[in-house]
């Protein structure tokens, strides 16, 4: 580095000596020649005025002699650079207007790109990431990121074209920690044995699981983090062997992992699966995933699977899942199931920041061929005294080259910017980015892919003017109006062409960014069904021999709600399952009485299980019958209440009230439980998301589980509490937080959210795309904008004599004034008209992302064709403005 | 100008600034001087052109040059020619030389030579 400064340095002064050295020879030149002509009788002055011309031109001898001197490639470079750099200062507005066109349209880019590189297009941090392949049920509408144990032993048969099968837990309700003073609460998940070889994770001590640890009555073993071993346990090097305290109960620790592996979500904890291979448990709560066979191909290996699924459904007939009973099993390539919730949102950002860069180039390619075009006589002067042709073309591309590298140095500094705000908005599901995006950073290879943005559009404007120069007869220009010949027209086309299809691009993007924000209009006018103002939840994960019955949970809910709803400012507390707008458990019911067709049920329906006062915190109202209640526990005879659209789905016409029905027979020895009465009805809430209409579903009294279920459920998903205050809740949060630990004897509690908070994160991704969007179409039309003033203030320079020449007829302002807006419309027309095309095409993409509005909304788009042809009127304003203003008099002297 | 003066022929620029240092060391002004009073006045060399050709021939390695002062106690830039240039300067007019008897040759033929 050192020596590649001194080598610069050294041609920087070499060049400057050799300059100084030049002017004093040449000086010395004419100053000898004046004094001999000053001895043959000339005056002094007269001599030295005649050496000069009799000379000739000094400077082109100057550029004669630096070129036969052979001027290195560094001694040109630099004297470009300085020009150019000289040339920019001049201009610093136009400078300024480029560079930071450039730099938004590249730190968005960077941006956005470092982004998707990182969700999408990275492989997974995982040996041959390419070969691993998740276990899928597809319906035929859509596909499902789950398995069951059972369908999982049956694929795991298909070893001709799968090796090394691994099925984990899809969720956690997360695990005490309770070794040392201070409780915590882990996210831990549950693997088999296969898991580590197919991740290729390796232990930095002890090992992995062996095959009888992940039997069924296996030993309570356990792997940790590296990142846990050394926060809590200090990196003690003979922790393998020993045993900590999970939920209570002693786990020997047989292994640390490497720091290296990396799991999404973080996990602390990994426990045996230990799955009964005759398991009948139809709960889908599991992911599986397996290795293709060396030199079996995915095609083969869903051939495979789809033999599976045959050979599943002979063993549990119409025992489905949620692929229902057309549905199939098949595979997809890891980092595709991992990331397609995320894809299409992201290809659409993806694309729309290209807009904005596509409009950028446009825009810095339209300043550039203006200022090209006003620069045409200075050029045409170089060349007649002396430059070449190609010296000229070499230093429009310098120049160029100096604002591209500008605009991506700032645009760097922007896109880092940029990445970290958005990573702030982006929604917490964005996989693979890690805890608050820290997987996320402007990595070489979103650095080169900017580098190459800057590259490919400093190659692309500045070849543009350059080569329109080259072609250009510099004497035609000198002569008088050459300017305004041949030279000027066919720049304005290139130039009308770049300013149309700017406001093209503006307007699909900004149809894209309308659409999105009235589906989050139409999204926030939903009603959800409940009423979640005033309303906190805090999770806990229950362990423990207290917690494995259904009584137990129920007596310590009831100290609970005792201990808080004691609390000034509290007015109810319940436990459920999950919030309303999160996850849900799904099972199949069958109705007493009611003939079966040729299914084992009547349908299916969400299912929550609750504690009385659920509906008092949430406010849902009953419809009719009655809600559960207190007395409704395990002595009790067995109650459910459904909601309005079950009611209307399944007793379209009866009466639902006092039907009984059977819930979830035959998924698992935990669900067996008699029949239960329709007590009540209540009213529908949105629980599937806001944008998604309300399923049918069943809500069961906690305290009426069945013990197998309460225990299944613990290990699960944490049991939530929800509280309803009078008061702003947070700042009950700590009492509520104490009451609630000691009422459960020192569990920890966790994720404590306000349900604002839910719904916010429920339709973040919306909000998320919303926001992007509509920040890059505010940046298109910004941009656009300022490309049509560009052209318009550059029209109105150029013809301020043909103007002059109008107003001197006769002509009024207000026709200089129409004249301008006629031209400048009708360009800012024309793109509208190409971009509404686009738009109708492209807004396709979004489809998934929209509620409430279609693609093609004819309202949205007269609206953003209206919005675009007003900033254009704007944009010509100004220009519009000062040819009315033009002075005759002025104007014809012009030149 | 001068009526009688000639204009130089193409590339021949090079060889008489060869032949002028040649002689001794010159400045730029020198040479013009020196190849004037050889030739009698009777050669019009375009100024501005003999220094990109003195450039040229230095950047060749034909001739070297130095600062010294002239005549008159000012700071000039003196070019001497090289080995190279030595060799150069013979051949080029050895090539003339013959070039000059071909073409003399030529325009000095009768119709009975042909």
């Amino acid at each position: 580095m050192w020596s590649r400064i001194r080598l610069w340095l050294r041609a920087v002064m070499r060049r400057a000596r050799m300059e100084s050295e030049m002017d004093a020879e040449l000086r010395f030149h004419i100053e000898a020649f004046a004094e001999d002509l000053v001895r043959s009788g000339e005056p002094r002055e007269e001599a030295l005025r005649r050496a000069r011309i009799e000379f000739g031109g000094i400077e082109r001898a100057k550029e004669e002699c630096r070129e036969a001197r052979g001027v290195s490639f560094i001694d040109s470079l630099l004297q470009d650079l300085r020009y150019g750099l000289r040339m920019l200062r001049k201009n610093p507005g136009f400078s300024a207007v480029a560079v930071l066109t450039l730099a938004l349209g590249i730190g968005a880019n960077t941006a956005i790109f470092s982004v998707v590189d990182t969700v999408l297009l990275r492989p997974m941090p995982y040996p041959e990431p390419d070969r691993i392949v998740q276990f899928m049920l597809s319906s035929p509408q859509e596909s499902f990121n789950l398995s069951s144990i059972p369908k999982f032993m049956v694929w795991r048969q298909q070893t001709s074209t799968l090796q090394d099968f691994a099925a984990y837990e899809s969720d956690s309700p997360g695990i005490n920690l309770t070794e040392g003073e201070l409780p915590e609460q882990l996210r831990d998940i549950r693997v088999s044995a296969g898991f580590f070889r197919l991740f290729g994770a390796t232990v930095d001590l002890g090992r992995t699981f062996t095959a009888d640890e992940d039997r069924p009555g296996g030993r309570h073993v356990v792997v940790i983090s590296n990142g846990l071993w050394h926060r809590r346990f200090a990196g003690d090097p003979n922790l393998v062997g020993k045993a900590i305290r999970l939920g209570g109960e002693p786990y020997e620790v047989v292994g640390v992992l490497d720091g290296s592996f990396v799991w999404d979500p973080p996990t602390d904890i990994w426990l045996p699966l230990q799955a009964d291979p005759n398991s009948t448990n139809q709960a889908h709560d599991h992911r599986a995933a397996a290795r293709l066979k060396p030199g079996i191909n995915l095609e083969a290996a869903k051939e495979g699977t789809k033999l599976a699924a045959e050979e599943f459904q002979r063993k549990f007939p119409g025992m489905n899942g949620p692929e229902g009973p057309q549905g199939t099993f098949t595979l997809l390539p890891l980092r595709n199931a991992v990331t397609r919730n995320a894809r299409p949102a992201l290809l659409v950002l993806l694309g729309a920041v290209s807009f904005v860069l596509l409009i950028a180039c446009a825009n810095v390619a339209n300043l550039l061929l203006a200022r090209a075009a006003s620069r045409g006589r200075e050029l045409s002067i170089r060349v007649a005294i002396g430059a070449s042709r190609g010296r000229i073309v070499r230093q429009l591309f310098t120049e160029s080259v100096i604002l591209s590298v500008a605009g991506g140095a700032l645009g760097v500094v922007l896109g880092y910017a940029g990445l970290h705000a958005l990573l702030a908005i982006s929604p917490d599901d964005l996989p693979r980015v890690g805890p608050h995006g820290v997987a996320v950073e402007l990595n070489a290879r979103a650095l080169l892919f900017t580098l190459f943005v800057s590259a490919f559009t400093a190659v692309l404007f500045a070849l543009l003017p350059a080569i329109g120069f080259s072609r250009t007869d510099p004497s035609k220009i000198l002569s008088e109006g050459g300017v305004r010949s041949g030279f000027g027209l066919r720049r304005a086309k290139s130039r009308y062409f770049l300013v149309v299809s700017e406001i093209a691009l503006a307007l699909v993007l900004l149809a894209g960014a309308a659409l999105l924000i009235r589906s989050f209009t139409a999204l926030q006018l939903v009603d959800p069904g409940f009423d979640g103002h005033d309303v906190l939840s805090l999770e806990m994960s229950l362990a423990g021999t207290r917690f494995q019955k259904t009584a137990g949970v129920a007596q310590f809910v009831r100290e609970a709600e005792q201990r808080v709803e004691s609390l000034a400012g509290v007015t109810a507390l319940a436990t459920t399952s999950s919030v309303p707008l999160e996850p849900i458990f799904f099972l199949p019911f069958s109705i007493e009485g009611r003939p079966l067709a040729n299914d084992r049920y009547h349908g299916g329906a969400d299912y929550r299980y609750v504690s009385s006062r659920y509906f008092e915190v949430f406010r849902i109202p009953l419809r009719r019958g009655r809600m559960i209640t207190e007395r409704d526990d395990g002595n009790a005879p067995g109650v459910v209440l459904i909601n309005e659209a079950m009611a209307r789905q399944f007793w379209p016409k009866g009466d639902p009230l006092g039907e009984r029905i059977t819930i979830g027979k035959g998924v698992g020895p935990e669900f067996e439980e008699p029949a239960r009465q329709i007590v009540g009805v209540v009213a529908d809430v949105r629980d599937a998301g806001l944008s998604q209409s309300p399923t049918p579903i069943m809500y069961i009294p906690a305290a009426q589980l069945t013990d197998g279920l309460t225990a299944l459920g613990n290990t699960v998903v944490p049991l939530t509490w929800v509280v309803r205050t009078k008061v702003e809740p947070y700042s009950l949060r700590e009492d509520i937080e104490r009451e609630l630990r000691q009422a459960s004897g020192g569990l920890p509690v966790a994720h404590v959210r306000s349900m604002h908070q839910v719904a916010v994160e429920s339709t973040s991704r919306t909000n998320f795309n919303m926001m992007l969007l509509s920040v890059f179409a505010g940046l298109a039309v910004l941009l656009a904008s300022i490309g049509i003033y560009g052209l318009m203030a550059y029209a109105v320079q150029q013809r301020t004599h043909e103007i002059g020449v109008r107003m001197a007829l006769g002509a009024r302002a207000q026709n200089v004034l129409l004249l301008v807006f006629r031209e400048g419309l009708s360009l800012a027309l024309a793109g509208i008209a190409i971009g509404l095309l686009g738009a109708a095409w492209l807004t396709q993409a979004l489809k998934s992302l929209l509620f409430g509005v279609s693609p093609n909304d004819p309202m949205t788009l007269a609206l953003v064709a209206v919005l675009l042809l007003a900033v254009a009127a704007a944009a010509c304003y100004i220009p519009a403005r000062r040819a009315m203003r033009v002075d005759p008099m002025v104007a014809l002297r012009y030149e | 100008m001068d009526k009688k003066q000639m204009e130089l022929l193409q590339g021949t620029l090079d060889m008489l600034i060869l032949k002028a240092v040649s002689l001794g060391p010159l400045h730029g002004y020198g040479v013009l001087l020196r190849i004037q009073q050889i030739s009698k006045d009777r050669l019009e060399i375009q100024q501005g052109s003999l220094y990109p050709a003195l450039y040229r021939l230095e950047h060749q390695g034909l001739i070297t040059s130095e600062w010294g002062e002239s005549e008159n106690k000012r700071k000039a830039k003196y070019y001497r020619l090289t080995a190279a240039g030595k060799r150069k300067l013979q051949t080029e007019a050895e090539k003339w030389n013959r070039m000059a008897d071909v073409i003399a040759g030529i325009l000095q033929s009768t119709p009975e030579e042909v």
